[in-house]
C-alpha cells in the first residue's frame, strides 16, 4: 500500500511536470518587449505575441521615469474583438502590437527608464499574472533598444485598481512571502522558541533521547538510597541543562559551516564510509570486539564520575554536555532547520536560542525520570546484553538502509535476506525448545522464525530477481503466475504512439474500446491484471470490447503525449471509447479498481452510444 | 567498568548510533526530496491574508485531501472553473476534501466574486510570491489558473496549468479520498 502511494506521487509529480507543462510558454517569450524612442516626442513600445497568446488592450500601463509621458496617453492600434464568455467583449492584440506613447514637450533628458506592465493570456485556456517589463531609453543613440524584464512586484494594484493613474506603485499590491521559516513565524521569537520547544518534545519520543535515560538513571542510582524527588529533579535539571547549552553552541556553529555538509550526504562514497561505520559499530555490539572511547577521553569521563561521588554539579553538568555530543546527529533534521532559519536571518542568537528551546523540549521526559527519584529508571542487568545486540542488528539495519538508495535492488535484498536469517539463528529459530521453555523463550522463538521465515523470503526473492524491497516474492510472482495468468485474462492489442492508438480506435468501429495504460512499475496496473481482470464478471464484458494497451514503462515522449491526450499523469489509467470512436467523457478508471466497481465501470462504456 | 555499566555505555552508543542513522535519514530525506516536494511544503506554510483579513496557511488544512487553486477574478477561465470547485467541494466536503483559492487579486474584486458565485472554501489572497512559488511547485510558465492536488499527508499529486473539467478532477480525488 505504502509503495504504491509513493508510485502513485511519483507518478503524478513527473507527469505533472512533464505532461502539463512544456505547451506554455514563459511570459517573457510569448510578449516580447522591446521599445525605442521614436523621433523626440513619443516612445515607441513593440509586443511580438507568440501563436496562440493574445494581450488585453486596457491592461497596459506604462510609466516613464522622469515621468514626461502626455497627459494625452497612450495611443493603442486598433485591436481585435474577442468575445468571452465573463467579461463580454473585450479587446485584444495578437501578433504584434505597436503602442505610441507621447512624450511631454520640454526638456528631454538623455537617459529615460521605460516600465511596462501587460496582461495576457493563452487560447488554451490560461492566463498570466501582469507581467513588469523595463526598458532603458537613451535618447543619444537612434534605433531600436531591446527590453530588459524582470519580475515584478507592482501591477496588481496599479493594473486592477481601475484608477489610470500610473504613478508607480513600488511596494505596493504584491505581499510579497518568500516563506522560509523565518516569515513562517512572523519574526515572532517567542512563537518561534516556544515551536521548537515542542518539537524538542516530540523527538524525545523519538529513539533520540532513549540512550539518555540510562545515562541519567546510573548517574542518580549512583547517588544512593537517600535520593530525593527535590534532589533527583535538581541533578536532572543540570543534566538537561547541559545538553540544551551543548546544542545552542551546535545550533549557532552549525549556521556556519552547516549548508556544506548535507551536499556532500548525497554523494555514495561518503553515505558508503557512513555505512561502514555502522557496521564496524555493529560488530562490537555483537562482541567480536570491544570498541573504547580513548584513554585520555576514558579518564576524563571516569572522573567526572568520580566528582559525582563527591557530590559536584558540575559533573552532572558536564555529563548532560557529553550525552547531548553522543547523540548529536540525531537531532540533523531539526538542525538542519535551525541551520536554514539562521542562515536566512543572519540571526545566530536567536538560531541558538531555538535549539536551546527545543532540548529543554527533549529533555522534560529526562527531568520526569529524575523528579520521580529514578522510580521510572530502568534497571541494569542481563538483559542489557540482548539490547546490545539488539542495537548491533539496528546498526546493520541502518547501515543497509544508508547504501540502498546506490546499490541494485537484488543487492539490498540480499543484504536484507543475510541480516534476517541471521537474526532468526540468533534468535534461536531452530534450536529446539526444552519443555521446561518459559514464556519469553517461546516467544523468543516465535519472533526468529518469523524473521528467518521473512530473511528466506528475501533470499528466494533476491536469487528470483525480484525488483521490489516491499515485496520481496513479487519478482517470483510475476515469473510465475504473471504472463500466465494476466496474458491469458487480457488479450490486449498494444498501442505505442497517438497514430497508433487512432489506428486501433478507428478499426474497432462499432465496438466499444478500452484503453489501459500499464507500466511495469505500476504496482496497482499488476493488482488490476491479477485480481480485477481475471473476474468471471469482468471477462465477460471484456469479450464485448476492444481491449487496447498502451505500455509506457519506458516512458518515450511518444507516451508522453498518449497520457497528455488524455490528461492522464500516468498508469494506472483506463479510458474508454464509445463504438463512433469518440471518448467516453466522465467515464475512467484511475488507479486500482475491485471488480465489481470495474464491472460496473464496463457496463458505463458498454451502454455509452 | 562493570559489565552491567559497560552495557549501559554499550546500550548508549548503539542507540546513538541508531538515532543518528534515523536522524541522518530524515536530514538525508529532506535535502534530497525534490524541489517540487520542498516548494509544496513552502506554499503550505505561506501565510496569506483571508478574505477577513486574518493570515492564514494553505498548511492549515493539512490532513485534509486540498485542491489549491491559483486564480484571480480577471482571468476568465479561472472563472469557468469556479463552480465545479464549488460543486465538488459541496460533494465530498465531508470527505475530506478541501478547495482553497489563492487569488492574484485585490480584496474587494475577489470578496464581490466570492459572493456571487457563492464560493464554499476559503479564499486567500497572494501576490507575486504566491506566483512564484508555483513556479517552483511546476507552474513554470507562472499561469492562472494553476491548480495543486495535494494529499493528505502534504505531498504534491498534481499540477495542472489551465482548466480541469469536473471528471478529470473527480477521478484524481477519488482515490485519494
Amino acid at each position: 500500500m505504502l509503495l504504491r502511494w509513493l508510485i502513485w506521487c511519483c507518478v503524478f509529480g513527473l507527469g505533472a511536470a512533464q505532461a502539463a507543462e512544456p505547451e506554455l510558454l514563459e511570459p517573457e517569450k510569448a510578449f516580447v518587449f522591446s521599445a525605442r524612442v521614436s523621433g523626440l516626442e513619443a516612445v515607441e513600445v513593440r509586443y511580438v505575441i507568440a501563436k496562440g497568446y493574445y494581450m488585453y488592450r486596457d491592461k497596459f500601463r506604462f510609466t516613464l521615469e522622469p515621468a514626461l509621458l502626455a497627459e494625452s496617453g497612450p495611443q493603442f492600434p486598433p485591436a481585435k474583438i474577442k468575445k468571452d464568455e465573463f467579461f463580454g467583449e473585450t479587446q485584444v492584440y495578437r501578433d504584434e502590437v505597436r503602442i505610441r506613447l507621447p512624450m511631454r514637450s520640454g526638456t528631454p533628458v538623455d537617459r529615460m527608464v521605460l516600465t511596462a506592465v501587460s496582461q495576457g493570456c493563452a487560447d488554451v485556456g490560461v492566463c498570466y499574472v501582469p507581467l513588469e517589463q523595463k526598458a532603458e531609453l537613451r535618447l543619444a543613440s537612434i534605433g531600436a533598444f531591446t527590453g530588459d524584464s524582470g519580475g515584478s512586484d507592482v501591477g496588481l494594484s496599479q493594473l486592477f485598481s481601475g484608477s489610470r493613474d500610473v504613478t508607480p506603485a513600488a511596494g505596493a499590491g504584491a505581499k510579497g512571502e518568500d516563506t522560509l521559516i523565518a516569515e513562517l513565524f512572523g519574526g515572532d521569537t517567542w512563537l518561534l522558541i516556544a515551536s521548537f520547544f515542542g518539537f524538542g518534545l516530540l523527538l524525545s519520543f523519538t529513539p533520540c533521547v532513549l540512550p539518555m535515560v540510562p545515562i541519567l538513571s546510573g548517574i542518580i542510582v549512583g547517588r544512593g538510597p537517600h535520593m530525593t524527588r527535590t534532589h533527583g529533579l535538581l541533578l536532572s535539571g543540570l543534566y538537561v541543562l547541559g545538553m540544551a547549552i551543548t546544542y545552542a553552541l551546535a545550533g549557532v556553529a552549525a549556521g556556519v559551516s552547516g549548508t556544506l555538509l548535507s551536499a556532500a550526504l548525497q554523494n555514495p562514497w561518503v553515505l558508503g564510509a557512513f555505512a561502514l561505520v555502522f557496521v564496524v559499530l555493529a560488530m562490537s555490539m555483537f562482541g567480536f570486539y570491544e570498541l573504547q572511547l580513548p584513554a585520555a577521553l576514558q579518564s576524563r569521563l571516569a572522573d567526572a564520575s568520580n566528582r559525582l561521588h563527591g557530590g559536584h554539579f558540575a559533573g552532572v553538568f558536564a555529563m548532560g554536555v557529553l550525552s547531548a555530543l553522543i547523540v548529536g546527529p540525531c537531532v540533523a533534521a531539526p538542525l538542519a532547520g535551525a541551520l536554514l532559519y539562521i542562515s536566512q536571518s543572519g540571526d545566530g542568537v536567536l538560531g541558538g536560542s531555538a535549539l536551546f528551546a527545543m532540548a529543554l523540549g527533549m529533555g522534560v521526559p529526562l527531568l520526569a525520570v529524575g523528579a520521580s527519584a529514578g522510580a521510572l529508571m530502568p534497571k541494569a542487568g542481563p538483559w542489557m546484553e540482548t539490547i546490545k545486540r539488539f542495537f548491533g542488528v539496528l546498526l546493520i539495519a541502518v547501515a543497509i538502509y544508508l547504501v540502498s538508495p546506490v546499490i541494485p535492488v537484488s543487492m539490498q535484498m540480499l543484504a536484507w535476506a543475510v541480516l534476517l536469517i541471521v537474526c532468526g539463528i540468533y534468535l534461536r529459530a531452530i534450536d529446539p525448545l526444552p519443555s521446561t521453555a518459559r514464556g519469553f523463550e517461546r516467544l523468543s522463538k516465535g519472533v526468529g522464525i518469523i524473521t528467518l521465515v521473512a530473511g528466506a523470503a528475501y533470499l528466494v526473492g533476491a536469487l528470483s530477481g525480484g525488483r521490489d524491497v516491499l515485496q520481496p516474492l513479487s519478482g517470483l510472482r510475476g515469473a510465475a503466475s504473471g504472463p500466465a495468468t494476466a496474458a491469458h485474462a487480457v488479450n490486449f492489442q498494444r498501442v505505442g504512439n497517438l497514430a497508433e492508438l487512432d489506428l486501433a480506435v478507428r478499426a474497432a468501429a462499432g465496438k466499444t474500446v478500452m484503453l489501459d495504460f500499464y507500466a511495469d512499475w505500476c504496482v496497482s496496473c499488476k493488482e488490476m491484471e491479477r485480481y480485477t481482470f481475471t473476474d468471471p464478471a469482468v471477462q465477460s464484458r471484456f469479450s464485448a470490447m476492444i481491449k487496447l494497451q498502451a505500455d509506457v514503462t519506458a516512458g518515450t515522449p511518444e507516451h508522453q503525449q498518449l497520457l497528455r491526450r488524455f490528461k492522464l499523469f500516468g498508469p494506472p489509467g483506463i479510458v474508454f471509447f464509445d463504438p463512433a470512436g469518440r471518448e467516453i467523457q466522465g467515464l475512467r478508471a484511475i488507479g486500482f479498481q475491485p471488480a465489481d466497481k470495474f464491472v460496473v465501470m464496463l457496463d458505463q462504456a458498454l451502454g455509452a452510444r | 567498568m562493570t559489565p552491567a555499566r559497560r552495557a549501559v555505555i554499550f546500550a548508549a552508543i548503539g542507540g546513538a548510533a541508531a538515532a543518528a542513522g534515523y536522524g541522518f535519514h530524515r536530514w538525508r530525506g529532506t535535502t534530497a526530496a525534490s524541489t517540487t516536494d520542498s516548494s509544496i511544503a513552502e506554499i503550505l506554510a505561506s501565510r496569506l491574508t483571508a478574505l477577513d483579513g486574518k493570515e492564514q496557511s494553505p498548511g492549515d488544512f493539512l490532513g485534509r485531501v486540498l485542491v489549491i487553486n491559483y486564480w484571480a477574478t480577471w482571468c476568465g477561465p479561472c472563472r469557468e472553473e469556479i463552480p465545479i470547485f464549488v460543486k465538488l467541494q459541496r460533494e465530498y466536503g465531508d470527505q475530506g476534501l478541501q478547495f482553497i483559492g489563492i487569488a492574484i487579486d485585490q480584496a474587494d474584486q475577489v470578496r464581490r466574486f466570492a459572493a456571487e458565485f457563492q464560493i464554499n472554501y476559503p479564499l486567500l489572497l497572494g501576490g507575486m510570491g504566491s506566483i512564484d512559488l508555483s513556479r517552483r511547485a511546476g507552474n513554470k510558465a507562472g499561469v492562472l489558473p494553476y491548480t495543486l492536488v495535494v494529499d493528505r499527508s502534504g505531498r504534491l499529486v498534481s499540477g495542472l496549468a489551465g482548466g480541469i473539467s469536473a471528471a478529470s478532477l473527480r477521478a484524481q480525488l477519488t482515490p485519494l479520498m
